[in-house]
């Protein structure tokens, strides 16, 4: 498995955003939204560097801020103020075409339910977001197929979305997010809709990838998942409280030791 | 153990408090559902209001009236006819009347028809009134007149003094006279409306007192019959006629009466543009039946949609689908009480409307004419309809309470959709488009069910656009019914003949002469001929060539239709010896309307031939057409009413009846595309908001909202694109099938014209009109692809 997932990544090239230097760098991050009478201020000022290769995990309670700040990194959102550099472009002020420019080039997304596209076959599921991020036709198929190969999932490769397991349609939204060979994987959840077979095997098919450079950012709920990454992350109430090894102490951002 | 509370709600109670519940969330968007139900209802059940009362316009004047079964005229010097006339075989009852032929004094050559009875009959000819009153039956100067005499200016007030003419005036008619009858002076009192005026019954009625005055100083009589119900009665009563008028030779010949009328047989003239009336209403109602059905049903569909979580609770409480059905059936009882008022509020106020076209003027009750009758059954089936879309949606809800997500199948191998997405491939967007247009089917209205109601669009629009051009230009342009001339004058002789020849401002002058045919098998047709004495005067001929020989004629597409006669074929009649005397048809042609009945009666012959067929022409006069060169109409025109009796500028009631359906069909074309496109865009502004969540997954995967508009814009090209495709060929075939019975109806050419560029404008305003319309919920996001995302 191991040598598969080599070759997977190695068949796909390695991540244009590997080389040394921070993949990810967030300043001063802050988002409110309006909902109702009250707004809910989500994020409240998160500093955050991810370097190139890094695996980070992103815990925290529900509504601590952990997805809003993974939809603003992906630039599905806008910050209200802050500043994003993602492969060092700075992207908080970027248009919606451009953002989504940048999102086919460097970001790869995973889901906690996957995602799909229901009617399209796993194959197309993949070869779509090759597609889109400029591959030719037979160059998107064969990238496709060959990420379905190293992920085990080729003899699924015609089969719909309905038709699979949860843990290989998570694997399919996983070759979907390496299709592009993005700077940074981003997962909110990927293991939360999974049994705990298929939460094993999404983990360390993470594990591998991070072990061949792969950049990834993981938010998650499970203590359990996010010890199987290299460096924790912990929110609370829309800022970062710790940040360190999931098994050592963790350091405690200066601007949270004496809360406003 | 505790006793049952006896007011503990069962299954009723249930159903009851979930319909309260129900109707305290959804009262607004239903009672808004129920009112675009009965307003857009009323609207189609006021169609068929106002096609009722078009389609039976005519049959109820006839009855209105008292129409006369036969009718003809008797010249005066045939007393044994007009005496033995009641109890002439197939007879039932008769209204025997005196009829004159005045001259109205004035500066133009005017003649005019009168009749009056010396005693009304009540069941035989009572014209309705539309305009001033009856004349009374003690004044001898009142009269009413026929609609179309009034709208060549002889209304209402007119004074008519007139010069009688004698039946001896008559027959010198060709050769000149001065009239010797006795002069009087009427003035008109009323307006009068009947289906059919004639030349048996003439356009200007006066009363007892009339008649009496004048006793025994008309030309004749004019009769009016009832005929006996029995099968054959017409047959009978037409040979005894001739008979009588065989055994009596008149001084004026047959021209006064070449036969006896039956004005109860179908109007060629009235059915065409009937016809035409009645399938735009019906075009009309179905689409905006159609289109209101699809926002309806769509808008209920919505609403119980979003009630799943609703349904899901209630199933877990144990209610039953039919409870859950009726609960909501229930709540929409107020809503669909709305629909059942308000539709028959408009059916009522549609009785407000007149017959359509041509058709009003047969209305024989002008005015307001409710339909309470159809206002009733209309909002009961309303109500009704409303009730049974409710049960449908939430059956369809309750079905999908559990949230499945339909098992998706692959593109089948060789289907359209896998095609388009492996051979376009290299765009995304095609991909996914071609690839949702197909999963479309498990997501809703089925695909198929929306190309085909976008496929009747606009073959409805792409029909009704070369109609209204082909309507327009046959009313426009007179030539096609063998109109045109700007001068025809009614009683021409030679020298009048040469002077307009040598006239230079006269660009081309016809003279046309009439006859009658007798047929081997029995009956006659009416043959014109048309000799050109200057340039070139405009005949239509529709195919073939015109006649050059004695023994050819070209026939009306109309009389061609009719006998099933092409070109080639032959026509047996008999020379008035009885001796055979074939014609051969070499082609077809519009023919004049000489003998002044519905036009395409008649065959087109060469002079020699007319003469040939009936030396002792029908009608000893000649008539001249004459078209003048550009500016010199009207001079001409008023210097020769000084002198000769020119024919008023009649147009053939068939082509007047078409024209009075004016704009209609360009307002049916609008009113489809407005209804259609409302409908498709609602249809797809629904589908479109539905892929949210497929569009959001694009959009994550680097797709711009350029890549996202342009797939939804695939998407609603696979709707719009086949229902051009379909539409546009099957809308000319239909216009074109339309308007070929039209015309073989009415006798001329059958040849379609095709506006290319509203059409052209059409094929490209769909598809392109589709895609910017899908592309809406992209511009204007109501969710953010995050939160689409988020929400599943």
């Amino acid at each position: 498995m191991t040598q598969q997932t080599e070759s997977a990544v190695g068949a796909a090239g390695a991540p244009r955003g590997a080389a040394p230097g921070p993949a990810l760098v967030v300043r001063g991050l802050r988002k409110t939204y309006e909902a109702g009478t009250a707004p809910v201020r989500a994020l409240r000022g998160v500093d955050l560097t991810v370097r190139a290769g890094e695996f980070v995990a992103l815990m925290g309670p529900s509504g601590c801020g952990k997805s809003t700040l993974l939809h603003l990194l992906a630039g599905l959102d806008r910050p209200d103020e802050g500043t994003i550099a993602l492969d060092g472009t700075r992207i908080e002020e970027l248009g919606a075409p451009r953002l989504a420019r940048l999102r086919r080039r460097s970001v790869g997304l995973v889901f906690q339910f996957f995602h799909l596209i229901e009617h399209m076959s796993a194959l197309e599921n993949v070869s779509l977001a090759a597609l889109v991020a400029g591959a030719k036709p037979a160059e998107a198929t064969a990238r496709a197929r060959d990420l379905l190969d190293q992920l085990g999932l080729l003899d699924k490769a015609r089969e719909l979305p309905a038709a699979l397991s949860g843990g290989q349609r998570q694997r399919v939204a996983i070759a979907r997010a390496l299709a592009n060979r993005p700077t940074l994987l981003l997962a909110d959840e990927p293991t939360g809709a999974l049994d705990s077979d298929g939460a094993a095997e999404v983990l360390d098919l993470f594990q591998r990838l991070h072990a061949q450079g792969q950049t990834i950012l993981m938010v998650t709920h499970s203590r359990e998942v996010a010890e199987g990454a290299q460096r924790l992350v912990r929110m609370r109430d829309g800022r970062i409280l710790a940040d360190g090894e999931p098994s050592g102490p963790v350091e405690v951002p200066a601007g949270l030791r004496a809360p406003r | 153990m505790p006793a049952r509370d006896a007011r503990a709600p069962g299954p009723r109670g249930a159903v009851r408090l979930v319909a309260r519940a129900e109707l305290r969330e959804r009262r607004w968007s239903l009672l808004a559902l129920g009112v675009v139900l009965g307003l857009v209802g009323g609207v189609v059940l006021g169609a068929v209001a106002v096609g009722e009362r078009t389609a039976t316009a005519y049959p109820r004047l006839v009855e209105a009236v008292h129409l006369d079964d036969a009718r003809l005229i008797v010249p005066a010097d045939r007393p044994a006819l007009i005496e033995a006339l009641p109890t002439l075989p197939g007879v039932a009852d008769a209204w025997l009347t005196e009829a004159w032929v005045a001259q109205v004094d004035g500066p133009q050559v005017q003649y005019m028809s009168l009749a009056a009875g010396t005693a009304p009959h009540p069941g035989l000819v009572t014209p309705v009134i539309v305009d001033g009153r009856a004349a009374d039956p003690a004044a001898a100067d009142e009269v009413v007149v026929s609609e179309r005499v009034a709208e060549h200016g002889t209304g209402v007030g007119t004074v008519l003094p007139l010069r009688m003419l004698t039946l001896e005036d008559m027959a010198r008619f060709a050769v000149g006279f001065t009239p010797h009858g006795p002069a009087t002076t009427v003035r008109v009192v009323g307006v009068a409306r009947m289906p059919a005026w004639g030349q048996a019954l003439p356009d200007v009625l006066a009363g007892p007192a009339f008649a009496r005055a004048l006793a025994g100083t008309g030309i004749g009589h004019a009769a009016y019959v009832r005929l006996d119900p029995a099968p054959g009665a017409a047959v009978r009563f037409d040979e005894a006629v001739a008979a009588y008028a065989a055994a009596q030779p008149s001084i004026v010949g047959d021209y006064l009466t070449p036969g006896v009328e039956h004005p109860r047989a179908p109007d060629p003239a009235v059915q065409a543009a009937e016809r035409a009336l009645l399938l735009g209403v019906g075009l009309f109602a179905l689409v905006v039946a159609l289109g209101a059905l699809q926002v309806v049903g769509l808008g209920l569909l919505r609403s119980a949609g979003t009630a799943r979580a609703a349904r899901s609770v209630e199933s877990a409480l144990g209610m039953t689908a039919a409870q859950s059905v009726i609960a909501r059936v229930v709540a929409a009882v107020p809503a669909a009480a709305a629909a059942g008022v308000l539709g028959a509020a408009v059916v009522v106020a549609a009785g407000a409307l007149a017959p359509l076209g041509s058709q009003a003027r047969f209305e024989p009750v002008p005015g307001f004419r409710p339909q309470w009758a159809l206002a009733a059954a209309g909002g009961a089936a309303l109500v009704v309809l409303f009730l049974l879309v409710t049960a449908v949606a939430a059956a369809f809800a309750w079905r999908r309470r559990a949230l499945a997500v339909p098992e998706p199948a692959a593109p089948r191998a060789g289907s359209l959709a896998a095609v388009v997405g492996g051979s376009l491939g290299r765009w995304p967007t095609v991909l996914l488009g071609s690839r949702l247009a197909q999963a479309g089917a498990r997501r809703g209205v089925p695909p198929v069910v929306t190309v085909l109601a976008a496929t009747a669009a606009v073959a409805g629009i792409v029909a009704t656009v070369p109609v209204g051009a082909s309507l327009d230009r046959l009313v426009a342009a007179p030539q096609r019914w063998a109109g045109g001339a700007d001068v025809t004058i009614a009683d021409t002789r030679e020298p009048d003949v040469v002077a307009l020849v040598e006239d230079p401002r006269v660009a081309a002058v016809a003279i046309t002469d009439t006859a009658y045919a007798r047929l081997a098998s029995g009956g006659t047709l009416g043959v014109v001929s048309i000799t050109a004495r200057k340039g070139t005067p405009p005949v239509e001929l529709v195919s073939g060539r015109l006649p050059a020989a004695p023994d050819e004629v070209a026939v009306n597409p109309r009389l061609a239709a009719e006998r099933g006669l092409s070109a080639g074929e032959r026509i047996d009649t008999l020379a008035t010896d009885g001796t055979p005397r074939p014609l051969t048809v070499v082609g077809l042609v519009v023919v004049p309307n000489e003998n002044h009945g519905p036009l395409g009666q008649d065959l087109l012959a060469t002079a020699d031939g007319l003469l040939a067929v009936s030396p002792e022409r029908n009608f000893p006069l000649l008539t001249t057409h004459v078209y003048a060169r550009p500016g010199t109409a009207d001079a001409l025109a008023a210097e020769l009413g000084g002198r000769l009796e020119l024919a008023p500028p009649t147009v053939p009631d068939a082509i007047r009846n078409l024209g009075d359906l004016g704009r209609l069909p360009d307002v049916l074309a609008v009113v489809l595309a407005v209804v259609a496109g409302t409908g498709l865009a609602h249809s797809l502004l629904v589908g479109a908001r539905r892929l949210a969540r497929e569009m959001a997954v694009f959009s994550v995967l680097g797709a711009t909202p350029g890549q996202v508009r342009t797939t939804l814009g695939v998407l609603a090209a696979s709707t719009a694109v086949p229902a051009v495709l379909l539409g546009v060929p099957i809308g000319l075939g239909v216009a074109r099938l339309f308007w070929w019975q039209v015309a073989s109806t009415i006798g001329v050419g059958g040849d379609i014209a095709v506006p290319v560029g509203p059409i052209a404008l059409l094929i490209a305003a769909v598809p392109l009109g589709a895609a910017v319309v899908a592309a809406v919920p992209v511009r204007r996001p109501r969710t953010p692809a995050v939160t689409s995302l988020a929400a599943l």
